[in-house]
């Protein structure tokens, strides 16, 4: 399979989920996560996906990601059509478009903040000053200014989750997938990482799907998408 | 540049258990090195022994190395001044010596026994054979115009009750297959450090000998060369300008040499084979720890777009910098030890046959070093490679939910 012509997508639609079905083995018996549910975000939208836990919303985000397959239903993403792509192009894929913030933050324990912030950029092959220059004006941007030798160790939590937004949009994705971003945050610092996250992918023109439990979250996404028992009750139509 | 750094911050992220598989790593290595330039050091003094023993091309008639004579000197070789002129001008030729090996019996007027003797060059042989022949007593014998003179091994001047002076008949069958006796005067006692040569022996200048056995014969002529590894292009060379000749070089009469080779290659081999299976060992369990424990990791930098390669190579650069590391404390502690030996004057006990021991020096060879360096980083790359592989092709969503 050949790489998608990642250029050539255009930015104005950004994800296009259709009639995704998904179902997983529980023992001896199948369980539905989704049952036929699509979704659309276009650039710099921000959608919120709420709904209980075992609603779907993980296994959404994982398909919008590009990180699991579904059953059924059809997935483009940044003008790419990904169903039937090998592992290698939707490797290439998440690598140039796609951007993720988790909920644990998940930063390289290992590597300071600003090499934390770099590692996408040196994965694309970008030239070290290039690199520098990008990495020193998102930690500018997410306020972590002077902490780029820190270890992820040494940080508070929204310290943290502001280095994984920064890892996240440092290289302008056409899609961030964020998954309970604000859940392990007191509520001040969680309102500074919706911020932060709505300014920044607006600023990048960055379509933004986000399971959230939170409702400062969702009250600051463009819409809302309820889910329960894999399906859509609430926002776009299925 | 950054991904080595970055490999080399994952291996200090668990001091104690990297430092564990460096610490493995550098004592299979060192213990190779050590153990390889005990057999190297064992080789090279072999060599030098039996080149110094026989020399290092030896030229014979036709059938002069059969063994299958029915009188001494039968295959004999004429006309062996020539020759020994030929090649004593040669560049390149320390010396040329010609030999007779005889035997018969020995009495000292009240007992006789067996000897194996040596007819020898006395001014040429003596002085090549170097530390090979432990004068206890006396010197090498002089010109055998007047009484022959002779050197006999020290087990057998007990034997005849010969002290330096003393006077001994050499009993032997001559090239015409009848007996003939001479008398001879001892000059030297030596010692070989082999009990059952130092029994037998007897050595004396080969003019003495070829009156013994009524002939001008040698029995083969030895060549010196100041250079071992010229040995072979110079028995290529007299092969060709003599091809009536029966040639061998140092290496085809060397079965000693040849023997010990043999089994230190296999005891020095299966000894490399464990440190192998021992280095594989620690850098997998090492290797395969990291990997469990960073599952989660390995999930979050392939969701970010890390290749399966990439993550793979990540850890095969971690192994590589522990093989690295291991090799070089192993280096160190081998060239070490190997300098320490040489300053230490150890000695090694007697091998079986033998009376003597000898010195325990470690040889260094760069090859010896750079291969065992090689296989071990070699190793590790590829313990980390086993490893990491099905980490890396783990499913993303599995991956991250690994706790």
């Amino acid at each position: 399979m050949n790489a998608p012509t990642i250029a050539l997508a255009a930015r104005a639609t950004t994800v296009r989920l259709t009639d995704l079905r998904k179902r997983y083995r529980v023992g001896d018996e199948w369980a539905e996560a989704l049952k036929g549910v699509s979704l659309t975000a276009a650039a710099g939208e921000m959608v919120a996906l709420t709904g209980p836990s075992g609603s779907g919303k993980s296994t959404l985000l994982n398909l919008a990601g590009l990180i699991d397959t579904q059953d059924a239903g059809t997935r483009e993403i940044a003008g790419v059509a990904v169903d039937g792509l090998d592992d290698a192009a939707l490797t290439r894929l998440r690598r140039e478009q796609v951007g993720f913030i988790f909920q644990g933050f998940n930063l390289v324990p290992v590597m300071n903040v600003a090499d934390n912030v770099e590692y996408p950029l040196l994965l694309l092959g970008r030239p070290p000053a290039e690199r520098r220059q990008k990495v020193a004006e998102m930690l500018e941007r997410t306020g972590l200014a002077g902490l780029g030798g820190r270890l992820p160790d040494g940080l508070s939590g929204g310290q943290r989750q502001r280095v994984a937004i920064a890892r996240a949009l440092v290289k302008s994705p056409s899609l961030v997938i964020a998954d309970e971003p604000t859940a392990n945050l007191d509520s001040h610092t969680a309102q500074q990482i919706v911020d932060l996250l709505r300014e920044l992918s607006h600023e990048r023109g960055a379509a933004v799907v986000v399971a959230t439990h939170d409702e400062r979250m969702s009250a600051h996404c463009d819409r809302v998408l309820r889910l329960a028992d894999g399906e859509l009750v609430t926002g776009e139509l299925q | 540049m950054k991904w080595i750094l970055f490999a080399w911050k994952n291996v200090m992220r668990n001091k104690r258990r990297s430092l564990t598989a460096m610490l493995i790593t550098a004592m299979g290595t060192a213990a190779v090195l050590i153990g390889g330039g005990f057999a190297l050091f064992t080789y090279e003094s072999l060599e030098e022994m039996t080149a110094r023993d026989s020399g290092h091309v030896v030229l014979a008639a036709a059938r002069g190395f059969d063994n299958d004579e029915d009188v001494p000197l039968q295959h004999g070789l004429s006309g062996a001044a020539a020759l020994a002129a030929q090649y004593a001008a040669q560049p390149g030729v320390r010396a040329v010596a010609p030999r007779i090996q005889f035997s018969g019996l020995v009495s000292n007027g009240d007992k006789s026994t067996v000897f194996v003797g040596s007819g020898v060059d006395p001014a040429v042989d003596f002085r090549l054979r170097g530390p090979q022949l432990d004068f206890v007593a006396g010197e090498a014998p002089g010109p055998s115009d007047a009484v022959p003179e002779v050197v006999v091994g020290d087990e057998l001047a007990k034997l005849m009750k010969a002290k330096l002076g003393a006077s001994l008949t050499l009993l032997a069958t001559t090239t015409e297959g009848n007996l003939n006796a001479v008398d001879v005067i001892v000059r030297g006692i030596v010692k070989t450090g082999v009990p059952d040569i130092d029994r037998r022996l007897v050595m004396t200048d080969i003019r003495a000998v070829q009156r013994l056995l009524l002939t001008d014969k040698v029995g083969s002529l030895a060549i010196y060369l100041k250079d071992t590894a010229q040995t072979a292009a110079l028995a290529a060379q007299v092969k060709a300008a003599h091809p009536e000749l029966a040639v061998r070089t140092w290496r085809d009469l060397a079965v000693f040499y040849q023997a010990v080779r043999a089994l230190y290659n296999r005891i020095f081999g299966i000894l490399g084979l464990i440190m192998v299976v021992i280095v594989a060992f620690a850098m997998s369990n090492t290797l395969g720890m990291a990997v469990v424990e960073r599952t989660r990791e390995i999930g979050t930098l392939r969701a970010i777009g890390t290749q399966p390669g990439e993550v793979v190579r990540n850890f095969v650069l971690e192994g590589v910098a522990i093989g690295t590391a291991g090799a070089a404390i192993g280096m160190l502690a081998a060239g070490l030890t190997t300098l320490g030996l040489i300053f230490a004057g150890l000695e090694m006990p007697p091998p079986p046959g033998r009376s003597t021991g000898y010195p325990l020096l470690l040889s260094f060879s760069a090859p010896l070093y750079l291969g065992a360096t090689l296989v071990v980083v070699a190793l590790a790359a590829a313990a980390a490679w086993f490893v990491s592989r099905r980490a890396a092709h783990k499913p993303i969503t599995e991956a991250l939910a690994h706790v």
